[in-house]
């Protein structure tokens, strides 16, 4: 008899439906999968059998083939242990195959017959209406990010025996509910803007970036506290939407990396790769293609310490996400697309020493080694960062002083503000944020009173700045402009924006 | 004199295995059926499914057990042996598997101890 049960396999972040198919008898016993299975599928056929055994039904000794369609697409992982155990029962009539058809099954299986849990289960939950089916079988452990998605039944089940018994009839259990309200308290975080003392121009800085949106470049030597202001950015972002929130979560459950039992992910994500990443690991790829580090931090930060010492082509390859905000991997195998919007902080040291710019300790390094180690960067990187800040040696007043400054809390009240401006701004163009603004649309939202448009030719003249960094100096002014509340941009905006232009000014080097 | 004395002992384990399958409900089609590729010891038949048994008469355990003796190749072998049976018989489609029963003699050549492994070669 053929049993016929539905499942599915994602690829890139999408969900695709497979049909297990199974036929017995016929030849000598044993277990044949066909239709594009990976080694983790094929090796499935020693724990099915196991679990099966272990769960207290007898194993047929006939020959059964399954068949995972289409067949021809790759099939990979582990969750397909539970859907092919539960054909193969069905084949043997273990299982009643009346209802069989509303339910899409996932889920590893160890060989005592126990689920455990499994990559993308939220992609899958979300493609299910697609699917036309309704009722979602999977592991305990994946039950609370898939029972997010709205109008399907989700039912967490710890062994295959409980599966079974449930499709039977035998045990009855009410779907998973866990509503996104509950999930979406307000974000803790450990750290707060208030630990780092001093550095008061660096904190506005990254008001500025995080109300905007715009990438960021920290320029300062050894200690001075970049990786510590770069830490406490997520706390200042405004909180994540809950379309936002799937976007990211999604990406994690394809990873792996979404933590059992928590549902969804609501704080921000901040991804601080080391140096020595290759570009595979940081925009995503391998022969079956993984979601890299600028996916992963895709809504949130990706920090880049240490930014000369990353290999240029890693660096290179960032630069199509940077724009589109989408990475596209293609591979023979495959093309991929995975979504990596993310706010880019990078932090750097003015020369190779590190203490060009402190004012106490003496740099001892050429002109000629500062300028190969400041051109590890290349221009076109360097463009896609609007505001450069540079974090100067802490001050001996700084360091003792007991006050401690702005909470977290209140600079993020002021962010939120400017993000709900730029919302009602940008509400019929597919605009989030003031970093996104291409030329054309520069003109039309960013409008100079007369004293403004005065300092900005005069900055153009003495200073020597690009048309490049026109560009962002009117998109920063935006921001600073929204975070004062005002319309127009006035000259004291303008004057800020070009303080954060500091590597076009041409300090070092 | 060796050769000789092992294609006993085979002989008296199949006997034994005979007897103990029939007590276990399986009909005995055929004995020391050659094909092309060797030997089947026992064909037998139990609900509806055609079964080729394999037959391990060992004296002493120095060796370890019976079954142990079956190996990758003879595996094939069986297989092969099975399966030119059933072509022979025209039922290549039709439900069939393999067993394997080890026998144990005590230096009397009486049956010490015997047991069945059901399905014990599977494809792949």
């Amino acid at each position: 008899m053929i049993a016929k049960i539905f499942s599915s396999c994602v690829i890139g972040v999408e969900a695709h439906e497979v049909t297990v198919e199974t036929d017995t008898g016929g030849g000598l016993p044993g277990i044949n999968i066909v239709g594009l299975p990976d080694a983790a599928v094929k090796e499935s056929r020693d724990r099915i059998k196991s679990a099966i055994k272990n769960s207290d039904f007898s194993f047929p000794a006939r020959k059964i083939t399954i068949n995972l369609a289409p067949a021809d697409i790759k099939k990979e992982g582990s969750s397909f242990d539970l859907p092919i155990a539960l054909s193969i029962l069905a084949s043997e009539g273990a299982i009643d195959s009346s209802s069989l058809g509303d339910f899409v099954f996932c889920g590893e299986l160890s060989l005592d017959g126990k689920l455990k849990s499994i990559r993308g289960s939220l992609p899958i939950a979300m493609a299910l209406k697609s699917f036309g089916r309704k009722k979602f079988i999977l592991p305990r452990a994946n039950s609370k990010e898939a029972a997010v998605v709205d109008n399907i039944e989700v039912y967490p089940l710890d062994t295959l025996k409980d599966v079974v018994d449930f499709l039977n009839g035998r045990i009855k259990i009410a779907p998973q509910k866990y509503s996104v309200e509950i999930t979406r308290h307000h974000t803790k975080y450990k750290v707060d803007f208030n630990d780092v003392k001093g550095q008061e121009h660096v904190k506005r800085g990254l008001e500025v970036a995080a109300a905007g949106g715009h990438n960021v470049l920290l320029i300062g030597p050894p200690g001075s506290g970049k990786s510590m202001l770069a830490k406490r950015l997520p706390t200042i972002l405004s909180e994540m939407t809950l379309q936002e929130s799937l976007e990211t979560s999604k990406i994690q459950s394809v990873a792996g990396l979404l933590p059992s039992n928590k549902g969804l992910i609501v704080t921000r994500p901040f991804r601080s790769p080391h140096h020595t990443i290759s570009d595979a690991a940081l925009v995503g790829g391998g022969s079956n293609p993984i979601p890299g580090e600028i996916s992963l931090a895709h809504n949130g930060v990706l920090f880049l310490d240490e930014l000369p010492e990353f290999k240029r082509n890693v660096l290179e390859v960032m630069r199509q996400p940077l724009e589109e905000g989408v990475i596209t991997i293609s591979r023979v195998a495959n093309r991929l697309t995975y979504p990596s919007k993310f706010m880019l902080v990078a932090a750097m040291n003015p020369c190779p020493c590190g203490y060009f710019t402190d004012p106490k300790r003496g740099c001892h390094c050429s002109p000629f080694q500062i300028q190969t180690y400041l051109s590890k960067i290349s221009g076109p990187l360097l463009d896609r960062i609007d505001i450069h800040l540079e974090v100067p040696r802490l001050k001996l007043e700084n360091l003792t002083d007991k006050r401690r400054g702005e909470s977290s809390g209140e600079i993020r009240n002021r962010v939120d503000k400017a993000r709900d401006i730029q919302k009602a701004r940008y509400k019929d163009g597919n605009l989030y944020f003031n970093a996104h603004l291409e030329s054309k649309e520069l003109e039309r939202y960013c409008i100079l009173d007369k004293e403004s448009e005065e300092l900005l030719k005069l900055a153009i003249l003495e200073l020597g700045i690009s048309a490049r960094a026109y560009d962002k100096i009117l998109k920063v002014s935006r921001t600073i402009a929204d975070l004062d509340g005002k319309e127009v941009i006035e000259s004291h905006h303008i004057s800020e924006a070009i303080s954060y232009r500091s590597l076009d000014r041409n300090l070092w080097g | 004199m060796q050769g000789r004395e092992n294609k006993k002992i085979g002989r008296i384990g199949e006997e034994i295995a005979a007897g103990f399958l029939k007590q276990r409900g399986y009909k005995i089609i055929g004995v020391n059926i050659r094909t092309p590729f060797g030997e089947i010891d026992i064909v037998a038949k139990k609900n509806d499914v055609t079964i080729f048994v394999e037959v391990k008469t060992r004296t002493s355990s120095s060796l370890g057990p019976p079954h142990l003796s079956i190996t990758w190749l003879k595996q094939k072998h069986l297989i092969k042996n099975a399966l030119c049976y059933m072509k022979r018989h025209g039922r290549v489609y039709s439900d069939w598997r393999i067993d394997v029963v080890s026998v144990k003699l005590n230096s009397q050549n009486e049956s010490e101890s015997i047991e069945l492994i059901e399905n014990a070669v599977e494809e792949n």
